[in-house]
């Protein structure tokens, strides 16, 4: 089980700094700063150029940082975000292995270039080994949120050792899934069991939640984001993206196994033999429930260290 | 190539006169003339005659016309089914993709020797079977006549799969994701609808035929069909935006247009977040209302020059029999033409038009 926790991901425009602000006390688990779709065409010049000082805030704030790419602007996007400190990139629109193995090969050149490698969750910010260990390389998560790419999910997610999580993204909107009268989105409960599985039987993250029709994306209240979080975490997820500062509580909360769940698994281990899958679902969700929690410290003392660690 | 415009058909035994000779006064979107499954084993060579005839038949009200043959004996249908003024062909019990590649050989054979433009004739693959869902991307990418695919759903599909047709719950809720996303990745209209419970198996239920279209139409879903008339009005109306969604439309695109002029990406317009995404939808729904208008005047205008015509026919045969009543009784001709040379063998028309077959569509 990857213990790495990253229950929310917050999705923030890079060029908006009231926005990046609230991101940074937003208490998500991952900042996503985005050169994607929230970003003008007019305002991507000014949005790369606000990455580099914004991976450092999001990390002294106790944040892992991504940058999702435009998958028209790879290179430039690449270029301005491949810093230290930052811990991998978001790549949404792809749809062959080919782009795949471009985006892999174009972060490899800057790596090198600039001496980068992915950091730890939270904490110091160490300079490359030489050589580098594929622990150190920059993530590529996934997004899958078109038809092809969510049909070729399984060699897609294939295509790169980098890639140690996917999602569908912003599929609702990109393929344009809309309100079913049960209150899901069309296809989106098949999306995403489908996404799980691929996801589990490659060994990388699922990333998801349950969101419902009548609030989603910007929309999203505290209550619905709680239980499309909860209802995800059952389904099968650990950590979604969310659009808004106000959503991570939510989310951080939802993706955390709650008191009672905890008392559960407790009880579960102490009459169950060791050996049963019961059991073991059980001490999966007590290491997940250790796991937050320590996140949490973490992120914790990385803010009342006001940013010592890094830079 | 224009989109084509498929909110209602009726699929319906070739070989039952008074169906096929009424069949342009339903308002279909396309008429599917089937030669398979509502056809007797004993009646298909006769099917195979009536095609022609058919084809008339649906034209008089602008219909486009299918028909629907055989998956066991695809050479001999499509010699029957390939004339001009069919839009498509439909596979039924689609299971590989080699079965396509050999329809789309024998239509290309065809259209090369009936003087038809290459390319007209689409291909419809329906995918009934658990065979055919698992072979589902390789059968709807076997041909560029197939401009549209959806998911192994109706009587077929829940017989080979050993499931309940008419059950409270999407038993298909696999097959329905599958066929839907497959027709995505390849860039295909979606055929299907969204799942609303049915447990009566009534296929002439109207309320539930308007209601299943209107949330169809809500979810990006374009396309309907069945077996009753009772349904076509209901899915013409509720696959078709109404004057609402379009003004609506409208206001979302002269929101985004003025954020996009102010280099914003996304914004608020009255608690509703508008984007490219809700743009694109916008216009979608703008052009999908204008393209439905413009094919109901095209079918309204063909009814109406159809009834006239008849109507004149009408008139014209009034005056002869004026005139031959001025002629001695022993000169006229008698009426030879009897309704067994012309329909052929009897044929039973279906007493239960409530067959549950295909309402999955």
């Amino acid at each position: 089980m990857n213990s790495t926790v990253r229950r929310s991901w917050l999705i923030v425009p890079a060029h908006d700094k009231e926005r990046l602000e609230l991101a940074a006390n937003s208490g998500a688990d991952v900042v996503a700063l985005d050169l994607e779709d929230t970003v003008h065409d007019s305002r991507k010049h000014e949005a790369r150029e606000n990455i580099r000082d914004a991976i450092g805030v999001m990390r002294d704030a106790g944040s892992e940082v991504f940058v999702r790419c435009d998958p028209e602007l790879l290179y430039a996007d690449m270029a301005a975000s491949v810093w230290r400190g930052l811990s991998g990139v978001i790549l949404p629109g792809l749809t062959s292995t080919g782009q795949i193995v471009e985006a892999d090969s174009i972060l490899s050149q800057f790596e090198s270039e600039r001496g980068v490698v992915r950091p730890p969750p939270v904490g110091e910010v160490r300079e490359a080994d030489d050589p580098r260990g594929p622990e150190q390389a920059l993530e590529i998560h996934l997004s899958l949120d078109t038809g092809p790419a969510n049909w070729h999910a399984e060699e897609l997610v294939q295509a790169s050792n980098r890639i140690q999580s996917t999602s569908l993204g912003r599929a609702d909107l990109k393929m344009d899934l809309r309100e079913e009268p049960s209150g899901d989105l069309h296809l989106m409960p098949y999306l995403m069991q489908r996404l799980i599985v691929i996801a589990n039987a490659l060994g990388v993250e699922p990333v998801g939640a349950w969101w419902r029709s009548t609030s989603r994306g910007l929309a999203a209240s505290h209550h619905d984001t709680l239980q499309a979080a909860i209802t995800g975490r059952q389904a099968g997820f650990r950590g979604a993206l969310c659009m808004k500062a106000d959503q991570v509580a939510a989310l951080n909360l939802g993706f955390t196994p709650s008191a009672e769940d905890v008392n559960l698994a407790l009880t579960v281990l102490e009459s169950e033999p060791a050996h049963t899958p019961v059991a073991a679902i059980s001490a999966n969700t007590l290491e997940w429930s250790d796991a937050c929690a320590l996140r949490d410290r973490s992120a914790a003392l990385a803010r009342n260290m006001g940013g010592d660690n890094d830079d | 190539m224009t989109r084509r415009i498929r909110r209602s058909g009726l699929t319906m035994p070739i070989n039952n006169p008074r169906f096929v000779g009424r069949s342009w006064t339903r308002d279909c979107d396309y008429l599917n003339f089937d030669l398979e499954d509502s056809v007797p084993q004993s009646q298909k060579e006769y099917a195979r005659t009536l095609v022609r005839e058919a084809i008339e038949h649906g034209k008089k009200g602008a219909a486009e016309i299918n028909i629907r043959i055989n998956c066991a004996y695809p050479e001999v249908d499509v010699r029957a089914a390939a004339w001009p003024g069919v839009s498509q062909i439909n596979f039924p019990k689609a299971e590989t993709a080699e079965q396509i590649e050999n329809l789309d050989a024998l239509i290309t054979e065809m259209e090369r020797i009936r003087g038809i433009r290459p390319g007209t004739i689409r291909i419809g693959a329906t995918v009934e079977t658990t065979l055919g869902v698992a072979n589902s991307y390789e059968i709807a990418s076997a041909s560029y006549r197939i401009d549209s695919f959806g998911p192994g759903t109706g009587y077929d599909m829940s017989m080979d799969m050993g499931v309940e047709m008419f059950v409270g719950f999407d038993q298909f809720f696999y097959n329905r994701g599958e066929g839907e996303l497959i027709a995505m990745a390849l860039g295909l209209e979606r055929d299907g609808s969204v799942y609303m419970p049915d447990t009566t198996g009534n296929v002439g239920n109207a309320d539930l035929a308007l209601d299943r279209a209107r949330a169809s139409r809500k979810a990006g879903l374009r396309s309907g069909g069945g077996l009753h008339p009772n349904v076509v009005a209901p899915q013409n109306e509720g696959l078709t935006p109404t004057q609402e969604d379009v003004d609506d439309a409208r206001r979302v695109l002269e929101f985004f247009s003025d954020i996009d002029a102010r280099g914003e990406a996304e914004g608020d317009m009255d608690g509703r977040v508008v984007d490219k995404y809700e743009a694109a939808r916008a216009t979608e729904v703008i052009e999908w209302a204008a393209l439905c208008a413009s094919r109901d005047a095209e079918k309204a205008a063909a009814r109406e020059r159809t009834m006239a015509a008849e109507q004149a026919a009408v008139a014209e045969s009034a005056s002869d029999e004026q005139s031959s009543e001025q002629v001695p009784a022993a000169e006229s001709t008698p009426d030879t033409h009897s309704e067994q040379s012309d329909d052929g063998p009897q044929v039973e028309e279906s007493t239960s038009p409530d067959d549950p077959e295909e309402q999955e569509q």
